[in-house]
């Protein structure tokens, strides 16, 4: 049977990035050895902290890495950096029970944020061979995926009303001269909580899911 | 008993991965279920598992490195002694395994995939004659699985031949090779399957010029065996080929539109510097030319017309033809459809795509005979200008020459150096006026000249 049940976690207050790690990792987990039926949707923001794609490319930090936290994770592309006004959404997910596309399940995430922006008026795009959102040449949102057996982690990140100048110290997603953007900076009413209920609202759309609150 | 890891497929559009890390080294014991390796494609990774308990014992293609999907990457054996056989089967290759130093290796393009294959022959070929060595010595403990034996146990075949023969659906076993001790391949599959085995030499203008480094565009080495060669022999007389034929029908046509000329030199200093930012991300200047002159026909409908009994056609759409020379003479015309409703990447991906499957002789008769506007770059030979015969059916053609450094004396009197291209449009006079050629010229010009990063979206 088709399993579209997903717990939602939307924690108000700043959570740190290792603890969200071992949740998601504990979801992926369960959903890998059978013992858990439940997808996982996280909506959230982090202390500031650094986080590194498998793949990464070191020189793209450009501080020394007992500055800040600097993670190195399980997902796809390269450095990006996590902060307060950032809203992070963690999507894990069973693709067996989608599509077993990673490229399908990308474009997905790219159409769910612009469907965010849209909603709040703001025009944006995809850009072929960068994955991301962007409005103009300015960045507005991150994606960095890792899969195992078809269960994804990690997700993406929306910038809201953070302090871009932290994006000053890497070369974010290994792109020279990368410019980075706020939603504030287009509408300027908008905080976190705002565009956390449109995103879970239309992840719920995208995926076709019950969510379930623990 | 050894067992293989192939590149998985992580979405149906990928043909081939990036192995980001491996994640056990040779001789470490996995388990089923246990991530062995990382696969990396756009944005998302894979972790890779183990169907199998047992012991990692060779890497065949090294982190950082691409390999096409399918192909085996790695051995797994069940017992601990089966190592060293396999180890030693496949020494100097990539046994050493995923030291991090390895993931410094360059890789981060995926628009030079398809040299990125050929960067690792050797070792794929290692690996298919490692496989011969197992069955022709049958007293090896090691074993063949069933699916290996099938494909590859009599045949030697390099990578490219078996993906070929397995696409064309060629028996590799009745193709004779003609590589070192009878390996097939790529062209003896060709052959077999009845295909021309010569790859047309296609004129892809990949830059409106370059003649500070005047070697580097002119094609790469095999092809440029080909430059200054004729069809036939001195005091031959050689039949026109179909290709040949159609075009002379379509030149001698023009003899009946009377045509003028107009032309345009541009300043490329700007268009330069974009597209040396945008190469590193696939584009190509064709698409960045043909993306100029769609912007440019938008403003301009007249250009974009052409002549028919019943008056002055305007086509629904822009389709720009660009024309690419075939090495076995004649030439084709390619169209990039409605580019203005496509983004550069994508454009060029396409514009790939098609001279692809123009050399291979792949076009549908929509993919060239469709253009309402044609271009015809010879820049890429340094050039300084020529003009271009209308093709039927259409009212306009652009002549692009070579971008050379050339003194300029500006408006203030000033004289400066600054790269120079000329362009030469030839149209139908009785659809598109003088006055009409030249401001579309000018607005072309301008939108080069001063904004080239419009020419993005």
């Amino acid at each position: 049977m088709i399993n579209r049940t997903s717990i939602i976690k939307q924690p108000d207050k700043i959570s740190f990035f290792n603890d969200v790690y071992k949740l998601q990792k504990e979801y992926q987990d369960g959903l890998i050895s059978g013992k858990s039926n439940m997808n996982l949707i996280w909506l959230g923001e982090h202390q500031l902290c650094y986080t590194l794609g498998r793949g990464s490319n070191k020189s793209n930090l450009l501080f020394s890495s007992d500055e800040h936290d600097v993670y190195k994770i399980d997902r796809g592309g390269e450095v990006t950096c996590h902060m307060p006004g950032q809203l992070v959404t963690y999507l894990v997910l069973d693709l067996n029970d989608y599509n077993k596309d990673l490229n399908w399940y990308l474009r997905k995430i790219e159409k769910i944020i612009i469907k965010v922006l849209r909603s709040f008026n703001i025009d944006c795009a995809a850009k072929h061979g960068f994955t991301g959102v962007w409005i103009g040449e300015r960045k507005i949102a991150s994606i960095g995926i890792g899969c195992k057996r078809w269960v994804t982690i990690h997700g993406f990140s929306i910038n809201v009303n953070c302090q871009l100048q932290n994006f000053n110290k890497i070369i974010p997603c290994g792109i020279e001269g990368c410019l980075m953007a706020n939603l504030t900076d287009y509408n300027k009413n908008l905080d976190v909580n705002e565009v956390k209920k449109i995103v879970k609202k239309i992840i719920q759309e995208e995926f076709n899911f019950n969510f379930v609150s623990e | 008993m050894s067992h293989e890891i192939f590149m998985p497929a992580l979405s149906s559009t990928m043909t081939e991965g990036k192995i980001v890390e491996w994640l056990k080294n040779p001789g470490d014991k996995v388990e089923r279920g246990e991530s062995v390796l990382v696969v990396e494609s756009d944005k998302a990774d894979m972790d890779v598992e183990s169907f199998q308990d047992g012991y990692l014992a060779a890497v065949l293609m090294p982190a950082g490195s691409t390999a096409p999907v399918g192909e085996t990457i790695g051995l797994i054996v069940e017992n601990e002694d089966e190592i060293a056989p396999i180890q030693e089967q496949n020494k100097g290759k990539h046994t050493e395994g995923s030291s991090s130093d390895q993931l410094e290796l360059p890789n981060k393009n995926s628009e030079i995939k398809e040299e990125k294959q050929n960067e690792f022959p050797q070792i794929k070929e290692q690996v298919v004659e490692v496989r011969k060595e197992k069955v022709l010595t049958p007293s090896n403990e090691i074993q063949l699985n069933a699916s290996t034996s099938n494909n590859s146990s009599r045949v030697i075949a390099s990578p490219k031949a078996k993906k070929l023969a397995s696409t064309m659906g060629v028996d590799l076993a009745k193709v004779h090779g003609s590589g070192p001790h009878g390996r097939i391949q790529a062209d003896d599959v060709l052959k077999a399957n009845g295909q021309p085995v010569s790859i047309p030499w296609i004129g892809e203008g990949s830059s409106p010029a370059s003649i500070a480094s005047p070697s580097a565009h002119v094609q790469d080495e095999s092809k440029s065996e080909t430059l200054g060669t004729s069809f036939g022999k001195p005091g031959e007389t050689v039949q026109f080929n179909t290709l040949q034929k159609a075009v002379n029908k379509n030149m001698e046509s023009s003899l009946n539109v009377p045509c003028f000329r107009v032309g345009y030199s541009i300043d490329t200093d700007k268009l330069d510097n974009f597209y040396k930012k945008v190469k590193q991300n696939g584009v190509t200047m064709t698409a960045l030319l043909v993306k100029a002159v769609a912007k440019t026909l938008k403003k301009h409908p007249q250009v974009n017309s052409s002549f028919s009994e019943n008056g002055i056609s305007y086509p629904e759409n822009i389709n720009i033809a660009v024309a690419v020379a075939m090495e076995d003479g004649g030439l084709i015309t390619p169209v990039l459809k409605e580019p203005c409703n496509t983004d550069l990447f994508e454009l060029s991906r396409e514009w790939k795509d098609l001279v692809k499957r123009s050399r291979a002789k792949q076009l549908e008769p929509d993919e060239y005979s469709t253009g309402t506007f044609t271009l015809s770059n010879l820049g890429m030979f340094g050039v300084d200008r020529f003009d271009a015969i209308l093709p039927p059916g259409t009212g306009a053609i652009l002549a692009i020459a070579s971008s050379k450094p050339t003194v300029v004396a500006n408006n203030d009197g000033s004289i400066s150096v600054k790269k120079i291209m000329q362009v030469n449009l030839t149209a139908d006079h009785r659809v598109i006026y003088g006055a009409d050629g030249a401001s579309f010229l000018k607005d072309l010009s301008s939108l080069i000249e001063n904004e080239p990063e419009k020419l993005v979206s």
